[in-house]
């Protein structure tokens, strides 16, 4: 099946690890997926074994961790690439995120910067950030207990979210809008036959109670993101996202509070319930949206809601940059799940690390499979041959579907550029504005 | 000449003023304008005049001209036009329109047949209390409204009309030879039906390729701002015609050139209120019809899934509209034998008719806004699609100007098909009688549909699919089934309407 496909490489610099006068790419997947396998084996390369000299990895993020391990004494060489950076879980992490965004703020604020400032304190809570409140008010349990009661108190009537910190996909979630029952799930978690899960951090987070509903539908979005480095930061968000629908009618009716089908939007709850459709899956492409959004409320609050989509993922990959080991040879993309607000304003829900590749309907796999394609082509440089000393600037013909959300060493060129030459003009700089 | 000129314009005004008399907001306009006879700025003295001014100040005219637009598109030039085919005599297109209606009665008699296999009475039934109380909890979410439809199919779907259209004799149909009874040289040719050629086509969508006149600096969102402000009916209609419509104005500009514009008033909303009334309280075979479509179509559609419960409301008040009936100019033939009644609307619902309305949730975020346009829509385009009718523009002639193009622009692709034994029309007939809808993205298919009503046309559904099957040629030529061709032209998701229609019209 191979096709017989070698690629000239010449040393470039002294030092190389691996000097090679001909190279031919080998991958390694932890994943037996098609959308994986078909993009490596169109580009010509051979799978060999985790065991072999492999040239990109696409693995789970335990063995990624395993690969970084100080005990396991792997060195990778300059021709190596692996899909996911050491401690992604600062992102990914349910509690580590908000721990990484709520220090991002206070950071921010010690150093003066107009991005923390707060509005004035209302009745209904404590001073918010005015550009940086992006995501629901959560906290750590059982650590923050006591300051989730104090918050809880302002405002009993609110409905909170649970859940676990480590789990994904929808798994051990549940809504609270009484005191009393995170009591008594705690009492319980706390029994003799629940030992495992009193060691489990939760995070509660203020539920988003007045989503935008399309066809009287909740729905959540979920995009693409993807992080070639963290210093610098360089970030390019996928165009084709899409908005996963609930099958079942939102309802905020207590009776409804149990049902799950109408408040999670994770693929792998809605296709347990009974209306799950096979053809679409829940799934409605962010076009759509976008193109629905304009017909029915005009292209300014379109346009300001996708800006502050961006603007909400540039801050939290700024927010964990800093904690980040920014290995040279990884990348990553990220899931992000966000919720539009019927004030058309997003909420980050949460970051995954490893969204699926399994494909759902049709159009989720042309999706899937072009995304895996337009991955491959920004973290590769232009020959094609993975080498970590490539400055990792691909050219806008490598983008494809990826729009460049920041390169902070791009942006960073361009202001220079504009200081030797004040004459020139501006061009919006692509790069800073999120400055 | 001039004299003959003037009678006409006469006798047009006459009739227009018997019209708008007879219309359902006569009395309301009537009123305010006696009410403008009465301002301090009208003097009794120079009525004419002044009055005039005033009726223009407050923008009743333009409300008046909005009027008069629609009352000349809809009735009164079809109205002339039947009458002179009447007078000639011997009409060459006779045997279509008796096929017209018989093809009408058979449906209708379908639908009577399926009544009595489901012994359901045909012209409803008091919907149960309980019924009833569950369809308005429901109402806002009817895709949780469960009944059993295991029963009901479709009546008819766009395959049962092309294989009527494909078995239509005309006089002028050569007896056909039995020693070569393959696939027909030609399957529409023998119609007399006149459709245009490319040239033809050319001058008819010029607006497409005029260069903006460099006195015209202001982007398009403001230009079309300007044209609503406007509130003129051809207006917006003419702005449409360059395929470059903001989204965000649409639903606007197509409400003012197929109904009533932005100005929304209280008859629209009782006349909504009175048809949702008429789904609660009769139970109707259609309903069943209404909702099997709708989930064999929209519901399945990963573009238009989400508005499933905004197209049951739609199409069950739709089913109710006796206007609907009025408004549609059927074929007229007398055929012996029974008339079979149909629903209120006298539209029986076929497989994918929900799909016509689909696109408009789009452009509306109110069910009564989407619904007028959308009804507009259909007496004025779809349901040209979906009947047999000698209409310029019916799926007839469309099928027709689809022919002659492919034969005169693509010859090989012509021939191609032939050898294969292809009707090239049987891979394209989903497109044309759904004008695209379920088939291009959202996106492209507005754009496709700003120009059905820019230039009031639907030729460009022929044009286009002309267009589809030149653009994909060389795969097509490699191909040799059926399934293959039709696996070439399933997915149009890459396809961009505005682009490609500009190109296949000014190359040679």
């Amino acid at each position: 099946m191979f096709k017989k496909y070698k690629l000239k490489k010449t040393p470039r610099r002294a030092g190389n690890a691996v000097p090679h006068e001909r190279m031919r790419i080998s991958f390694c997947t932890d994943l037996d997926k098609s959308v994986l396998v078909n993009n490596f084996e169109k580009r010509g390369w051979s799978q060999v074994s985790p065991d072999d000299d492999w040239n990109f990895y696409w693995a789970s993020v335990q063995t990624c961790r395993n690969i970084f391990s100080v005990d396991s004494g792997y060195r990778m060489h300059d021709n190596q690439m692996i899909n996911h950076f050491p401690n992604h879980y600062e992102l990914s992490r349910k509690d580590l995120l908000v721990k990484n965004i709520k220090r991002y703020r206070k950071d921010l604020e010690r150093e003066g910067n107009p991005l923390a400032e707060r509005s004035e304190p209302t009745a209904a809570g404590a001073p918010r950030y005015v550009y940086l409140d992006f995501v629901p008010i959560t906290f750590v349990l059982p650590a923050d207990y006591n300051m989730f009661v104090e918050e809880y108190r302002k405002n009993p009537q609110s409905t909170w979210i649970m859940k676990p910190c480590g789990k994904s996909q929808g798994a051990g979630i549940f809504l609270i809008n009484k005191l009393s029952k995170l009591k008594r799930w705690s009492r319980e978690a706390k029994g003799p036959f629940h030992q495992q899960l009193s060691k489990e951090s939760y995070v509660i987070s203020k539920y988003i109670d007045n989503p935008l509903l399309i066809g009287g539908k909740k729905f959540d979005l979920r995009l693409y993101v993807l992080v070639t480095s963290f210093r610098p930061l360089k970030a390019y968000l996928f165009k084709q996202g899409f908005c996963r629908f609930c099958t079942v009618k939102y309802d905020t009716s207590v009776t409804e509070l149990d049902n799950m089908y109408v408040h999670l939007t994770n693929v792998s709850v809605q296709k347990h319930g009974g209306e799950y459709n096979n053809l679409h899956g829940g799934k409605w492409s962010v076009q759509n949206l976008a193109l629905y959004l304009e017909g029915t409320r005009g292209k300014e609050v379109t346009d300001r809601l996708f800006g502050s989509i961006a603007w909400l993922i540039v801050h939290s990959l700024r927010a964990v940059a800093p904690v980040m080991a920014s290995d040279r040879h990884c990348f990553e993309c990220y899931g992000y799940d966000i919720i539009i607000d019927n004030n058309l304003k997003p909420w980050l829900v949460e970051v995954n690390a490893s969204p699926s590749l399994t494909s759902t309907t049709v159009t989720d796999r042309i999706l899937k499979y072009k995304l895996i394609d337009n991955i491959l082509s920004v973290v590769l440089p232009p020959d094609g041959v993975p080498d970590v000393r490539w400055n990792k600037i691909p050219s806008a013909d490598a983008l494809g579907n990826f729009d460049l959300l920041l390169d902070e060493e791009l942006a960073a060129q361009e202001e220079q550029a504009q200081t030797a030459q004040p004459s020139t003009k501006g061009r919006g700089g692509g790069g800073n504005r999120w400055k | 000449m001039e004299e003959l000129r003037d009678a006409s314009i006469h006798h047009t005004a006459q009739k227009l003023a018997v019209a708008i008399k007879a219309m359902k907001n006569y009395d309301e306009i009537f009123k305010k304008v006696q009410i403008l006879a009465c301002s301090p700025g009208v003097d009794k003295n120079d009525l004419r005049n002044t009055l005039e001014d005033a009726i223009k100040s407050t923008g009743l005219e333009t409300e008046i001209r909005n009027i008069v637009f629609h009352l000349v598109r809809n009735t009164l030039i079809t109205e002339t036009k039947s009458q002179e085919k009447i007078g000639h005599g011997a009409d060459p297109l006779a045997y279509l329109r008796r096929s017209a209606v018989q093809w009408d009665r058979r449906v209708r008699k379908s639908l009577n047949a399926m009544c009595a296999e489901l012994s359901m009475p045909l012209h409803g039934q008091p919907r149960a209390v309980m019924d009833r109380d569950e369809l308005i909890s429901k109402w806002e979410e009817l895709s949780n409204y469960t009944i059993d439809l295991s029963n009901y199919r479709p009546v008819y779907a766009p395959k049962d009309l092309l294989d009527v259209l494909l078995s239509l004799k005309g006089p002028q149909k050569p007896p056909e030879d039995t020693e070569f009874v393959q696939v027909p040289n030609w399957e529409f040719s023998h119609i007399e039906l006149p459709v245009k050629n490319l040239f033809e086509l050319r001058l008819l969508f010029a607006e497409l390729f005029r260069k903006e006149g460099t006195t015209n600096n202001l982007d398009l969102p403001t230009q079309c701002k300007r044209i609503l402000d406007t509130k003129q009916a051809p207006l917006c209609q003419h702005f449409l015609k360059k395929g470059r419509t903001p989204a965000p104005f649409r639903g606007e500009l197509w409400s003012f050139v197929l109904s009533h514009g932005s100005y929304m008033n209280g008859q629209e909303c009782d006349h909504w209120a009175r048809l949702r009334n008429k789904v609660l309280t009769t139970d109707h075979i259609v309903d069943k019809l209404i909702f099997k479509d709708i989930q064999l179509t929209a519901s399945n559609d990963d573009q238009y899934f989400v508005f499933e419960d905004v197209l049951y409301q739609i199409m069950l008040c739709f089913s109710r509209d006796t206007e609907i009936a009025n408004q549609i100019q059927f074929e007229k033939y007398p055929v012996k034998g029974r008339n079979y009644e149909g629903p209120p609307s006298g539209v029986v619902p076929f497989h994918g008719i929900c799909m016509f309305a689909a696109p408009f949730c789009y452009l509306y975020d109110s069910s009564i806004n989407l619904y007028f346009t959308f009804r507009a829509f259909y007496i004025r385009y779809c349901h040209r699609l979906t009947t047999i009718n000698t209409h310029p523009q019916g799926i007839v002639s469309l099928c027709l100007l689809f022919e002659k193009l492919l034969q005169t622009h693509e010859p090989l692709l012509w021939s191609h098909f032939r050898e294969l034994q292809i009707q090239p029309i049987r891979v394209v007939f989903k497109w044309l009688m759904r004008a695209f809808s379920g088939h291009l993205p959202p996106d492209q298919l507005l754009i496709l549909w700003d120009l059905i009503l820019g230039y009031d046309s639907l030729e460009v559904l022929s044009l286009f699919a002309i267009i589809i099957l030149s653009f994909r040629k060389d795969s097509l030529l490699q191909v040799t089934s059926l399934d293959n061709i039709e696996a070439i032209l399933a997915d149009l998701s890459s396809i961009k309407v505005l682009p490609l229609i500009q190109l296949a019209l000014c190359r040679d």
